[in-house]
């Protein structure tokens, strides 16, 4: 276990200035490996780590200070090296996404994935580095299913779809009408859409603007002067224009919603200035938020995602604990052990189906054991002589030494 | 099979659908699934026997017409918890039926002999009727509790986890509509039979009018209700609102008139 380790260089030890110019490969450090050593680096625009199996730690940080172009010294004060269990418990916690920015996010798990497709290209992992990463997996999958943490929306967008669903459901037959085609209504819109959203209309006082934004989206761009109709018309409103007074006034709405015969609509006001009279939210069927609401939402779910990161932490010391496990049986003694365990079960398991006693049963026993201590006696000899991870490994998957050997094709 | 193993069942898988709000796993909805069919299969066999041992169906008092709708009910919320997007709302009915159960099981026995007068055609056309349209009310009652509490949260933004998997507000209000469309028209039809089976064995007016004030009063409240909702468009929360009034009105007219009133019908042996 004390031989991985692995260096970090996040946001939370060194500013972007930093950060972008620690970007290394696994390439990078080709010179330094040999058969019996394994690396991986992770690279993403909040974090840049490596880990490696084997290794000279020094040589590791001087190869990585220098394609960052600071000292030894330097990279010490915005980084972390985290060694042995400590390592492990790492990199389950980046791939769960408990030590991103937004707790809990989703998008590490698919960087940590494409980093470890690099690598494999680039051939740098074996045994060990590949059954961490496919543990690390299979641990942001427990995390994600077993605790609530990426259940509640943490971004004003992602909130604005979760509210629509929730009033409309399916929302692949409901209508969206944007107000604007500033970038958080094109956020909003886009999020809308990827989730199913049915169609599309783009409303905006330079219609220039509107067929550009309705051409990215895959939506319809519509005169302002249509704005009353198309509120009629539409379920979900995201307006986000640059006026300095509100554009939907209660009157409007009143009317609007007259005409809507009381269909429910959902208003998302991400404008400032706000872009809805707040008084809107008075009509009936009408669900008004603007961007304070839904902040306050995203804060909420911020805190409920900090309270959920517990049960996280302890299903991430439950997977390193198992790794461990796995770690300790990786020693040639302790394989050597359960290869003569398994061959005594096997005897017994004969003896007993032969259906023989006294002297016949230990005559049988006695030859059969003598055979198969032959037979082992040239894998523990091979063994004694190379005792390397990668024939620990091959030797405990091929006599099915671990009940769970699978696992790491399981990911 | 008896009352108090139908009811336990139910409270078996009222408390699967309660797991299932907090903790979110498959196999604890489908736990709950299992024993709501199992419940509701018991509660079968149980009033299947009842009839049996008289021959008539069970619903010959108050407590037997109250168990008739908690059975109708029922079988409506069974078909909701094997569709994924309405499977908690057994998590509200089942307390609600199990607490029903609880309270009427001791006066389920058979009301001694069935007078002649009942045997009419006009008389199990009307319990019918008016037991059907109850269930359906019940159902919208327990939807329009489960559309507030989920309306209040998504207005203020407050959605807790254990509401994350209530059905979205249109999916409540579609089942309100339909609910409260079809309780209204066999309450409707209830009525009418109730007035021909009346007529027909000569009670006096009389003798109904404090049943038949109370069925017109909660009539009224529910034909408001539906009036708004179709053609005032009060769909959602008004229509709940009005529902939970209506439901409310119906079991309290229900039972002060059974109670404290036996002879409300002039019979003393009616629903």
């Amino acid at each position: 276990m004390n031989r991985i380790g692995c260096i970090t260089i996040s946001y939370k030890t060194a500013p972007v200035e930093i950060r972008e110019k620690a970007m290394v490969s696994p390439g990078d450090f080709q010179d330094l490996m040999s058969r019996e050593t394994e690396l991986f680096a992770l690279n993403t625009c909040n974090r840049t780590e490596v880990y490696w199996v084997g290794m000279d730690e020094g040589a590791v940080l001087a190869r990585l200070a220098e394609r960052s172009g600071m000292s030894v010294e330097e990279l010490g004060k915005v980084s972390r090296v985290h060694r042995g269990r400590d390592a492990l418990n790492h990199l389950f916690q980046v791939a769960s996404g408990l030590d991103s920015l937004v707790i809990g996010e989703a998008q590490i798990l698919g960087q940590v994935k494409e980093a470890y497709r690099t690598a494999l290209g680039d051939k740098t992992t074996s045994t060990f580095l590949d059954k961490a990463l496919h543990r690390s997996f299979r641990t942001a999958k427990r995390v994600r299913t077993e605790t609530d943490i990426g259940r509640y929306p943490v971004s004003v967008a992602s909130e604005a779809v979760e509210l629509a669903c929730r009033i409309f459901g399916d929302i692949a037959r409901s209508k969206v009408l944007v107000v604007g085609a500033g970038d958080m209504a094109n956020i909003a819109a886009a999020r809308l859409k990827d989730r199913g959203a049915g169609s599309l209309v783009i409303v905006n006082r330079t219609h220039s603007a509107a067929c550009t934004l309705a051409g990215e989206l895959g939506g319809v761009p519509r005169p302002f002067e249509a704005l009353r109709e198309e509120l009629v018309s539409c379920d979900i409103v995201v307006a986000s224009t640059g006026s300095p007074v509100p554009i939907i006034a209660k009157s409007l709405m009143d009317e609007v919603m007259k005409a809507r015969r009381n269909r429910p609509l959902i208003i998302i006001d991400i404008a400032v200035p706000r872009d809805v009279d707040p008084a809107v939210s008075k009509c009936y069927n009408c669900y008004l938020y603007d961007i304070d609401a839904l902040k306050s939402i995203v804060d909420r779910h911020l805190t409920d995602r900090q309270g959920q990161a517990e049960k996280a932490h302890a299903i991430i010391a439950q997977e390193v604990d198992l790794f461990e496990k796995w770690v300790h049986s990786l020693n040639a003694q302790a394989t050597i052990r359960d290869l003569f365990s398994l061959l005594d079960s096997y005897v017994q398991d004969e003896v007993k189906q032969g259906g023989l006693d006294g002297d016949e049963a230990a005559r049988l026993e006695q030859g059969m054991r003598t055979s198969l201590r032959r037979l082992i006696h040239r894998v523990v000899s091979f063994l004694k002589e190379h005792p390397s991870l990668a024939n620990i490994e091959h030797t405990r998957r091929i006599f099915q030494l671990d009940g769970n050997y699978q696992d790491r094709h399981k990911g | 099979m008896t009352i108090h193993a139908v009811l336990l069942l139910y409270l078996l898988s009222g408390t699967g659908f309660i797991a299932y709000l907090f903790w979110r796993r498959p196999a604890v909805i489908g736990a709950g699934r299992v024993l709501f069919a199992l419940s509701v299969a018991a509660h079968l066999v149980f009033i299947a026997s009842m009839a049996a041992d008289t021959g008539r169906l069970p619903v010959l008092s108050p407590a037997q017409g109250a168990n008739m709708t908690v059975f109708l009910a029922s079988l409506m919320f069974v078909f909701f918890a094997f569709r994924p997007s309405t499977a908690v709302l057994g998590a509200f009915f089942l307390p609600v039926a199990g607490f029903v159960l609880g309270l009427i099981a001791p006066s389920l026995a058979q009301p001694g002999a069935t007078p002649p007068i009942l045997l009419r055609i006009w008389y199990p056309l009307h319990t019918l009727s008016v037991i059907g349209g109850e269930a359906l009310f019940a159902v919208a009652f327990v939807v329009s509790g489960v559309y507030l509490i989920h309306d209040s949260g998504i207005r203020k933004g407050a959605i807790h986890s254990a509401a994350m998997s209530l059905p979205p507000l249109r999916v409540l209000d579609r089942i309100l509509a339909v609910t409260l469309s079809l309780g209204f028209v066999a309450i409707t039809a209830g009525m009418i039979f109730g007035a021909l089976w009346a007529s027909s064995m000569g009670v006096s007016f009389s003798h109904l009018a404090a049943k038949a004030a109370a069925g017109a009063l909660t009539w009224l409240v529910f034909a408001f209700s539906i009036h708004q909702r179709f053609a005032i468009r009060w769909e959602g929360r008004r229509t709940a609102l009005i529902t939970i009034i209506g439901f409310t009105l119906m079991v309290l007219l229900f039972i002060v008139l059974n109670l404290a009133y036996p002879n409300a019908h002039g019979l003393g042996l009616m629903t």
